[in-house]
């Protein structure tokens, strides 16, 4: 029955085409590992130089997809949530069995992975000389097996999926003071303390990105900075910004903000939060080479372009975060 | 200088109709000189032609413009090299119907964005040099066949190549206008440019102006 389900089909048809579309360019790119020689005139070259394009340019559409695909995942995960007793939200959907959240954990992280490759994919593609043509391929030999995984994880999920087992919602399993695991731990850390963390990761982080773009120095510190801005955010999120957004001092569900009821405020914002942390772990990916011949001229614009992106998306990010906590009625 | 190592291009390769045009050509063509190809129908001539005008790529093999690799290059790069380094001449002259001569002059330098009153004034120049001033508003199908190459040799021009590369470009004319484009690629010479000719026209490959001429049979150099 569920896999008839519109959001279940669309999220199945895309993690296949991620996952075929993967082996066949996983496929050249072991050759191009392991035959490319730029200096060499040999039949062999002249086809892997042809067919680079194709896999780069299947890659990129793949890697789109599969940025996608993480908010996919969490809209279907939302959608399906009435169809199963307990679930108020996609928090009670994903823990129906035992692959939706390892899925979901595999999706972000291979969400950061293909949005360095696709930066990679665009400075190698400034070169004439196909500069970073082994470096690409050798993240793409990374990154296959991830998502091949993932996509064995996603079906796994959505076959397993039984309309008769009673799952946890969001309260419990997100709750400061009843249950154990991680969302419970995170939900339990104190607002306070975890408010001027938050706003000092803020301020650190604007600060290093603004002296980064201003002066050129800092890179790996702002790429840095950003990581955990990054990760911070997320603790916050469960520890003291849902609180404010649903006005409830007790509800610290990160999955909630994604409803209709919130204004889909949390897409904004995980959107926001996921596009910035990969601007900013690409600048530490591009400074290293910044010293190739031919993207000698390229790197310092590219990363002050992903600068000034992660720069913009996490002051976003902070602006919203503060006016949703000075309009709330919530007083803590 | 262009240097070509080992040069081969099959056409259709695995299918039943895979036909092999060039066998491991290798050659150096030198600068500010005039090098005709030259060799009976099917000998590689155009593809050769067209390879080192990176208007195709070969199947195996390098070709070095100045000591920097081309065939390697990506298309966007390709395309630039291309658009500033050759300029071509064709055997059927290509040029658009229902445009004028200084539109269609102009055209190959619109990619690279410069002014238009100076292109203008550029184009106006050169096909005055050919003395076609006077057909710079004409159409086109209204020019006969020597202008409307004429109008094609200065539409090579107009990004002020290095190289000229012409395929054929006497095969429709007769002998005065054959003569009169000979005369036309001398004055390239002396301007410093490399001009690559195919031709089996032998007013062409006897003509005084060629320095060099490279015979071509079965896709291999009979030199």
């Amino acid at each position: 029955m569920l896999l008839l389900h519109p959001g279940v089909i669309a999220n199945l048809l895309a993690s296949l085409i991620i996952a075929v579309m993967m082996l066949y360019s996983a496929f050249y790119g072991v050759q191009i590992l392991r035959h490319w020689d730029i200096e060499s005139g040999s039949e062999l070259q002249l086809v892997l130089e042809r067919k680079t394009y194709l896999v780069s340019t299947v890659l990129s559409y793949v890697f789109a997809l599969q940025l996608l695909s993480l908010f996919m995942y969490v809209f279907t995960a939302d959608n399906l949530h009435p169809l199963f007793v307990g679930a108020m939200c996609a928090a009670g959907t994903l823990n129906l069995n035992a692959f939706g959240y390892p899925t979901l954990l595999l999706k972000m992280f291979n969400f950061i992975l293909a949005g360095v490759w696709l930066i990679l994919n665009h400075a190698d593609n400034q070169g004439y000389d196909y500069p970073l043509i082994k470096k690409k391929y050798a993240l793409l030999a990374v990154v296959a097996p991830l998502i091949l995984i993932e996509a064995l994880l996603e079906f796994a999920y959505f076959l397993g999926l039984r309309a008769d087992v009673i799952t946890s919602c969001c309260g419990s399993l997100f709750s400061s003071e009843q249950g154990d695991g991680l969302g419970s731990d995170l939900a339990a850390l104190p607002p306070g303390p975890m408010i001027w963390f938050f706003y000092g990761t803020v301020f650190v982080t604007l600060a290093s990105g603004l002296y980064y773009y201003l002066r050129g120095k800092g890179g790996y510190f702002y790429s840095f900075a950003s990581m955990v801005f990054f990760l911070t955010s997320i603790v916050s999120i469960i520890s003291f910004i849902s609180l404010y957004i649903y006005e409830l001092p007790t509800h610290h569900c990160p999955f909630c903000i994604v409803m209709s009821e919130y204004d889909y405020i949390g897409y904004l914002l995980y959107i926001a939060l996921f596009i910035a942390a990969v601007a900013g772990v690409g600048i530490a990916t591009l400074i290293p080479l910044r010293g190739i011949e031919s993207l000698r001229e390229v790197i310092p614009g590219l990363t002050r372009k992903l600068t000034m992106t992660s720069l913009v998306l996490f002051f976003g990010f902070a602006s919203v975060v503060t006016y949703r906590i000075a309009a709330s009625n919530l007083i803590m | 200088m262009i240097e070509l190592v080992n040069v081969k291009k099959v056409f259709n390769a695995g299918r039943p109709s895979e036909y092999s045009a060039l066998n491991g050509i290798s050659l150096n063509i030198e600068e500010n000189k005039v090098t005709v190809l030259t060799g009976p129908s099917g000998s590689g001539k155009t593809t050769l032609l067209s390879i080192i005008g990176c208007m195709s790529r070969p199947t195996a093999g390098r070709v070095k413009m100045r000591g920097r690799e081309i065939t390697s290059l990506p298309e966007r790069f390709l395309t630039d090299v291309r658009r500033k380094s050759f300029g071509f001449i064709f055997q059927q002259h290509n040029l658009i119907n229902g445009i004028t001569a200084l539109e269609n002059v102009m055209l190959p330098a619109y990619p690279l964005g410069e002014r238009r009153s100076a292109l203008k004034e550029r184009a106006t120049r050169y096909l005055g040099q050919l003395n076609l001033q006077d057909k710079a508003s004409s159409q086109i199908e209204w020019l006969s066949g020597g202008e409307a190459q004429r109008v094609g040799i200065v539409r090579a021009l107009i990004n002020n190549p290095a190289t000229i590369i012409a395929d054929e470009p006497t095969a429709h004319l007769d002998t005065k206008l054959s003569h009169r484009f000979m005369e036309i690629v001398e004055n390239f010479k002396a301007e410093g440019r490399t001009v690559l000719i195919t031709s089996h026209d032998p007013l062409v490959y006897k003509s005084s102006t060629v320095d060099r001429v490279i015979k071509l049979r079965d896709g291999q150099i009979e030199e």
